[in-house]
């Protein structure tokens, strides 16, 4: 086995964690095991074709990495058959076992817990999303030269990149909403 | 107690589990897909998610871990609350199936 690890650069955005758990599992049939979320979208893999993966995702809010809860929950996972390989801040937690023909084993077996799920990510979202949008308010009230004097250099600028912003978590958020949706009865 | 009925399935077998004796999350598991015959597994996350939801409402508690044992394994044991919610909706089971299989034996004459 290879010890180097190997960097791969992909963007995936929150909402769509299942493709991400794809391309693990996808690259982990060729031999290419995740073992570490960098910064920056970046991801490091260890090469060994002897063995093949199945990787989950979890997101979890409420535990910070080292704390007794965390430990707590990566000792129930691993109880139950998850090695814990890493983490992406103190939210999102990937888990792999070893991957059986045939066997699709998921961490959320029932509408309710994943409907939780969702609703955490959305938590979150909204939660930048309101902080976002009163950063921008002080920073438009702080900065009131910039929307005055240099309104194209710096003023346009800002408000675009807000606007994008808050483009993208409001998307996510609709797109959890979607998901909460199509699991209600 | 009454608003947590009806009990999901999940929470349904992580009761009827512990009602008979203390067990940690991987044990809880077994146990579950053991006593429905394949049918129920419950997965890492809901499981999770599930202890800690009983554990906030105070229908389950930490049990001490026996000596000799892993330490890690947190175990758990229903509550007294715990015993009640359970009992209640094997009492509400009973009469929602009491009525179908009465409608079904009419029906069938």
């Amino acid at each position: 086995m290879d010890d180097k690890l190997i960097k791969r650069r992909r963007l995936i955005m929150s909402w769509n964690y299942e493709k991400e758990e794809q391309w693990l599992n996808d690259l982990s049939r060729e031999g290419l095991h995740f073992k570490k979320a960098g910064k920056f979208s970046s991801s490091f893999f260890a090469r060994d074709e002897s063995v093949r993966y199945t990787y989950r995702l979890d997101y979890q809010t409420g535990q910070a990495r080292g704390s007794a809860k965390f430990q707590e929950y990566v000792d129930l996972y691993q109880g139950a058959g998850w090695e814990y390989v890493s983490s992406y801040g103190s939210l999102w937690h990937y888990f792999r076992r070893e991957w059986q023909p045939g066997e699709e084993p998921q961490l959320y077996t029932d509408r309710e817990s994943l409907i939780q799920f969702y609703k955490r990510l959305q938590r979150v979202m909204g939660i930048m999303l309101l902080a976002n949008l009163v950063l921008m308010l002080t920073n438009m009230i702080n900065l009131r030269s910039f929307f005055t004097d240099r309104l194209w250099a710096v003023g346009v600028p800002l408000i675009v990149l807000y606007l994008c912003l808050f483009a993208v978590l409001g998307y996510g958020l609709w797109r959890m909403q979607k998901k909460v949706k199509g699991l209600k009865l | 107690m009454k608003e947590m009925l009806p009990l999901t399935e999940a929470f349904y077998y992580i009761l009827i589990v512990l009602y008979t004796e203390p067990s940690h999350g991987y044990g809880i598991m077994q146990e579950t897909e053991k006593k429905s015959g394949g049918r129920v597994k419950i997965g890492a996350g809901t499981l999770y998610t599930a202890l800690n939801t009983l554990l906030g409402k105070g229908l389950i508690d930490h049990y001490p871990v026996p000596e000799g044992t892993d330490q890690r394994r947190k175990m758990y044991a229903i509550t007294e609350n715990g015993k009640q919610v359970v009992e209640a909706e094997v009492t509400r089971l009973e009469e929602l199936l009491q009525v179908g299989r009465q409608a079904l034996t009419q029906m069938k004459g």
